[in-house]
């Protein structure tokens, strides 16, 4: 049997880029919006809230993203991919166009357990770009046919400055609809600014979201979950009700290439997302 | 099972007859020890070797291949060669760790279908040993100079005979089709087997394996010792590459002229850049964590994710080590 490119885990589908969004100021921060090139191929596409699938630019290589998209947008999958000067994969991204034609494989890893967070208060705490996901599951735990399934839903979410945050627009229709208690913040306004100013983890500690009842899925960079940890422990989240999202360098994505582990544990296909409490017996709680 | 002998000197009959639909793959001086080559029925087999420099490894995942290219209509893999495969002259230690690597790559979920295409066109012939090398310690790793498992075949020396006993029903069935090149094995001969497999046995290293995953979890990544150990490391990554249960690798893509293709490459964990992502942040900085992840991944993360350790006590890295270091001394020094 010669490898077939169904059963052939290593090889990307191609996908045409279809729209191209700017997110921040420094303009380091780009969503792809992506079609895929053969109906089949997005039916096999199946993803959930919080996996990710590896982009690849012939070429220049392939880079683990996390899916920023719901599984309900039926149409595309989106992206939010920081560039790195020291990022070959992600410069080469950066650098393409609309209706370039990338790879993509995947959905792979765990996802968020939705499943059982339904019927539950819901708190998002994120910071920065890794708020892609979380995104996703915003996006997703909104759509109307979902909505009734969650209780309560608070999610604070924070950049550096006003131009740093993602996904502005959708921000604002949260803020004002009533279907979710959105919190935006920037650890420094400028003179444009009207909204809230303050490190994440201290607006998280002002606005106290009860851990009634609740799950907290939080994503941000070390320095922000290190901080994080504290105040949702005092507002009573057990490490077994904190889940959270890890990186790591891959390759395959599929546990073989030895790249990824945490202990016996590999990122790309046990993860990313874990608990706070299988963190402390991974590696300590560290980030 | 089926058992049988065939004198050495016979061994290019079954080559020839091997080659009329597939490859034969035996043991020959290349000058640089004993090497595991594509052979002709007039080659001149190696058979005084401890075992081969290269480990088997490389002819299911080799150093480097193209696994597939960039066409128009998207992503086409490069098929692996058709045809049957007969290694032979495998040392058990190498057989025994293909039964790791199957646990790698061929699994419920993911299957890696190059490694899967070649380990099953593959039918491995191995050969006990007689004279295990100092830097030998299979018996410690679950091993043995005529260890059965990985091998569809396994062959002993007995004088100017080999001794064949199938292990598999393809071994058998190879056994079966070949059956006038081969004699039915007398009772000495048996006996001689069994008498030679205990005596290299005895001369096999032992290293302390008793308790050593609960000891090594113990030592954490910040213990002093990993970086006294790193200390004297080059951290050349012969030990990786001369593993034979070393599986790490990487994708990339480049180009060559104008063809566009995906590459899969052997990488090791004790290269600073294994883990070094984008942003320039890097999860193991320091070569000791490097060390350790090697060790642990071998005799810890492997037992608890297959129940293996991912050892066979080949030796490779011990000798050809330049700076001397000893995987046998490492685990004692570390879990003392």
């Amino acid at each position: 049997m010669s490898p077939s490119v169904a059963a052939n885990p290593y090889l990307a589908h191609p996908v045409t880029i279809r729209k191209i969004i700017i997110e921040n100021e420094a303009k380091d921060l780009k969503t792809f919006r992506l079609e895929f090139c053969n109906a089949s191929d997005r039916a096999g596409f199946r993803h959930e809230c919080g996996q990710f699938a590896m982009l690849s630019v012939p070429g220049a290589g392939e880079s683990p993203i996390g899916i920023a998209s719901s599984p309900l947008d039926a149409e595309y999958i989106e992206f939010t991919v920081k560039r790195y000067a020291t990022g070959a994969v992600s410069s080469a991204l950066h650098a393409m166009d609309e209706g370039d034609r990338i790879g993509v494989r995947g959905p792979y890893g765990n996802s968020y357990p939705l499943a059982q967070m339904e019927g539950k208060n819901i708190v998002i705490v994120s910071g920065g770009f890794a708020f892609t996901t979380l995104r996703a599951t915003i996006r997703y735990m909104l759509d109307k046919r979902n909505r009734a399934r969650f209780g309560k839903i608070v999610a604070i979410y924070g950049s550096r400055s006003p131009g740093e945050l993602l996904y502005k627009d959708e921000l604002k229709l949260w803020q004002e609809s009533g279907d979710i208690d959105m919190h935006v913040t920037v650890d420094k306004a400028d003179q444009g600014w009207t909204g809230r100013e303050g490190f994440v983890p201290t607006v998280l500690g002002e606005v106290k979201p009860s851990s009634d009842n609740a799950v907290a899925l939080v994503c941000g960079p070390p320095i922000m979950l290190k901080f994080t940890m504290k105040p949702l422990l005092e507002l009573g989240f057990a490490p077994d009700r904190i889940i959270t999202s890890l990186e790591r360098r891959m390759s395959c994505g599929i546990g073989k290439c030895g790249r990824c582990n945490i202990g016996a544990k590999y990122v790309c296909k046990d993860g990313p997302v874990f608990t706070y409490q299988q963190m402390q017996e991974l590696c300590g709680g560290q980030f | 099972m089926a058992q049988g002998s065939i004198k050495k000197a016979d061994l290019g009959k079954l080559i020839e007859a091997v080659r009329r639909d597939g490859r034969f793959f035996g043991p020959i001086d290349q000058g640089d020890g004993a090497c595991l080559a594509e052979v002709t029925p007039d080659a001149v087999l190696k058979l005084d070797y401890a075992n081969f420099t290269l480990p088997p490894k490389r002819m299911f995942f080799p150093r480097s291949e193209v696994i597939a290219t960039h066409e128009a209509s998207g992503m086409a893999a490069v098929p692996v060669q058709e045809g049957q495969v007969v290694l032979f002259g495998v040392r058990p230690c190498d057989a025994l760790a293909l039964t790791y690597l199957d646990k790698v790559f061929v699994d419920k979920q993911f299957t890696d279908p190059y490694y899967r295409s070649r380990r099953e066109r593959t039918l491995v012939i191995s050969l006990a040993c007689r004279e295990p090398a100092a830097t030998c310690f299979c018996t410690s790793v679950h091993g043995a100079p005529d260890g059965r498992a990985g091998a569809d075949i396994l062959a002993v020396e007995v004088g100017e005979a080999l001794v064949l006993e199938s292990l598999t029903k393809a071994g058998e069935a190879f056994m079966t089709h070949h059956a006038k090149l081969f004699a039915s094995p007398t009772p000495a001969q048996r006996t001689a087997c069994d008498a030679q497999a205990s005596e290299a046995a005895k001369k096999v290293s032992a290293v302390p394996i008793d308790g050593l995953k609960a000891k090594l979890s113990g030592c954490a990544e910040n213990a002093g010792v990993w970086d006294d150990i790193a200390e004297r490391c080059l951290a050349c990554g012969v030990c990786t590459y001369l593993c034979p249960t070393c599986h790490c690798f990487g994708l990339y893509d480049e180009q060559v002229g104008q063809t566009m293709r995906r590459v899969r490459a052997q990488d090791a964990c004790t290269f600073p850049t294994f883990t070094q992502e984008a942003s320039g942040h890097n999860p193991r900085t320091r070569h000791g964590m490097r060390m350790r992840q090697r060790v642990m991944h071998k005799f810890c993360y492997a037992t608890e994710n297959f129940g293996d350790i991912f050892c066979v006590g080949c030796g490779r890295c011990v000798a050809s080590c330049p700076a001397h270091l000893d995987i046998r001394e490492t685990i004692t020094e570390v879990s003392q």
